[in-house]
Formats: structure tokens, sequence, C-alpha cells
């Protein structure tokens, strides 16, 4: 390695200085001459401007990975986490209201029969087993909806932010709610 | 190394003798290319496309603080505290005429308003965590005056049941024990 560097440096002092006993390195003096004595390295560096620069910093932000997928968490905060589930049970009544609303307004228009009696007539037809299962499909949501979000309003009174008493509040409040649900559809 | 070095220094001085503006433009644009390559590469995390990000774009310069929205206590404290009566009244609201057993065309008003507030803020909050403005400002928009638009629907249709029908407390009892 010394040996070439001693020969490159030579070769570059020739460039300076040309001999006409070198004829056998003219091509290569023709282009060492171009070279100055500088010390150069071998990066290939681009002149950016700022804007360019801030340009490139955007796209890389842009390429990062967003968040961490759902599946590195522990199922039992993500999955089975009463939060979650108390905005999915939340939805299933509201959502459940809003689409029975909206047909109820323009059931006369159609000729749909939802009046409360119409539809306790059309319940009442039903196996048992298919009326119990409907409506432990309400019960359950109702039940879990409700003790889940007494839950959270004693969270906000800043109480029960023990480790301990958040996961076993989690498993009670879905042992309840499914006795509850069973209860209120098949009991009550 | 030395003659690594030397040998990529005499092509490239072969090669671009000297850099026209032109050139140069071309050789930044393909320099900022590459660089975005090859950071690219330099992610390890496997990319899993179940949940695609939605949209996003960098306002103004990448160093730029995240704006501050200004203190709102009409749209933060008060509106939480709100949140958090209309929740806690639902639960007498719901128990109180099932478990006295009697029925009042008020209360059962006052319990439908309730549950459409309730239900209102609810989806407001499910829109506003999952149709972020930051990333879809359009959809955004669209979202939250198709839900004002539908609590109006839901509040006439409400209101024509509890003057046309038996109410929401009786239809529920009628339904449940029929």
């Amino acid at each position: 390695m010394m040996a070439q560097r001693v020969g490159t440096t030579a070769l570059r002092r020739v460039a300076g200085n040309p001999n006409t006993f070198f004829t056998h390195n003219v091509t290569k003096l023709a282009l060492a001459s171009s070279l100055s004595n500088m010390q150069t390295r071998p990066v290939a560096t681009q002149k950016l401007t700022p804007a360019d620069g801030d340009s490139i910093l955007a796209k890389q932000r842009l390429a990062r990975p967003v968040s961490p997928h759902l599946d590195i968490y522990d199922k039992s905060q993500t999955y089975f986490g009463g939060s979650i589930w108390n905005r999915i049970t939340g939805s299933i009544f509201s959502g459940g209201l809003y689409v029975f609303g909206s047909a109820y307004l323009i059931a006369p228009l159609v000729g749909w029969h939802l009046e409360s009696a119409s539809i306790a007539a059309a319940v009442g037809a039903l196996p048992f087993a298919l009326k119990g299962g409907l409506k432990f499909l309400l019960a359950w949501p109702f039940a879990f909806h409700c003790l889940n979000g007494t839950r959270h309003l004693v969270y906000d009174l800043g109480v029960g932010f023990q480790r301990r008493t958040i996961a076993k509040g989690g498993w009670y409040v879905w042992g309840a709610s499914i006795v509850g649900g069973v209860y209120l559809a098949f009991f009550l | 190394m030395a003659s690594i070095a030397r040998s990529a220094l005499l092509r490239q001085t072969a090669a671009f003798p000297k850099f026209s503006v032109a050139t140069q433009a071309i050789a930044r644009q393909s320099a900022i290319a590459n660089s975005v390559r090859a950071t690219a590469a330099f992610h390890t995390t496997a990319q899993r496309a179940l949940l695609p990000p939605l949209p996003q774009h960098v306002d103004g310069s990448v160093n730029d603080p995240a704006p501050v929205p200004a203190p709102s206590p009409s749209h933060g404290s008060y509106h939480w505290t709100f949140d958090r009566l209309v929740a806690a009244s639902l639960i007498p609201l719901t128990i109180t005429p099932f478990a006295a057993g009697s029925l009042n065309p008020a209360m059962d008003a006052f319990l439908c308003a309730t549950i459409l507030i309730h239900s209102h803020t609810g989806f407001q909050q499910i829109i506003i965590d999952y149709v972020p403005t930051r990333r879809v400002p359009r959809t955004r928009k669209l979202f939250t005056w198709g839900l004002n638009a539908a609590t109006a629907v839901v509040g006439l249709a409400l209101y024509e049941f509890e003057t046309t029908d038996v109410g929401i407390t009786e239809a529920i009892k009628r339904v449940w024990s029929a």
C-alpha cells in the first residue's frame, strides 16, 4: 500500500514537471496532469442546497414505518382490553339506534312496518333459542358497556389505577357482562 | 485503500472533466433518489400492510415544531366534563324506568335526548381518533358533517317514535317480553 502511495505521489510530481524520459507514461500523465496536489477522498459527495436537504429529510420521514403492529402487544391489553370493547359495544348500540331511527323515518314511504307492536309480534313468533340468542346479542353489549362505562367513570375520578386493579377489573367486567347478558336474554 | 481511491478518482476525472450546471442538477436529483433508497434499505421492520397508514405529508420544514393548538376550555375540559355528566346520568336514566316499573313520558324523552347526545359525542370521538385532519382533511369534514346530518335525522326519528309510538322504554319492554 505504501509503495503504491509513493508511486502515485511520484506520478503527481512528474505530472507537475513533465519529463520526456517517461514516454511510456504519457497517457497516465495526461490524465494526472488535470489533478491538483490536494488530497481528495473517494467518497462521492454532492453539493445540495438546503431546500434539497430538507426534501431528502422529508422523504425519509415519510418512509418511516408508522407504528408497531398490534401483534407485538400483550393480547389482554389490546384485543381483550375493556377500553376498545367499550367503544365497540357502544358503536353497536349507537349504530343500531341510528340505523333504526333512519329506517323508522322512511318506513311509511317504503311500506315497512317498524312500529313497536309489529316488531314485538315478529320477535314473539321466533323459536325460543333464536329469540334468546338474538336477545343475548343485544344484552351482552348492553351489560358490557354499562359495567365498563361505570369502570371508566371511576377511572375518571382518579381511582383504581394500580396495575393489578386494572387487570383484574377487566376480567371481572368480562365475566359479569357475560353472566348478565345470559340473565337478561334468557331469564328476564 | 489508496489504489482503489486513486483509480476511482482517475475514472471520475476522465468521465466528467468539468461539471456543467445541467449535469450538476441531474447529479443532485440522483443523489436525492439514492439517499432515499439507501435509507429505505436501512429499515429492518417487517412491512405488514394490514392497516396501511393514511397519506402523510410534511408541512413546512421538517424541523418545525408540532403546532400546539390554542387552549379552549369549551373544546377541552368543559367538553370532557359534559361528556362524563351525560354518561353518568345515563346510569339512573336506564335503570329507573325498568326498576320502578312506571313510565313517564317526560323521563322517556329525557332518556332519548341523553342517549342521542351520548351517541353523537361517542361517534365524534371515534371520527376524531380514526379520521385525523392532519392526514385526510376532506374525509374528516365529510364524516363530521355526515354525523351531524345523521344525528339530526335520528333526532327527528326519535321525536316521531316518542310522539306516534309508545316510547322507547315501553317498546323495549314489549319486544323483550314478546
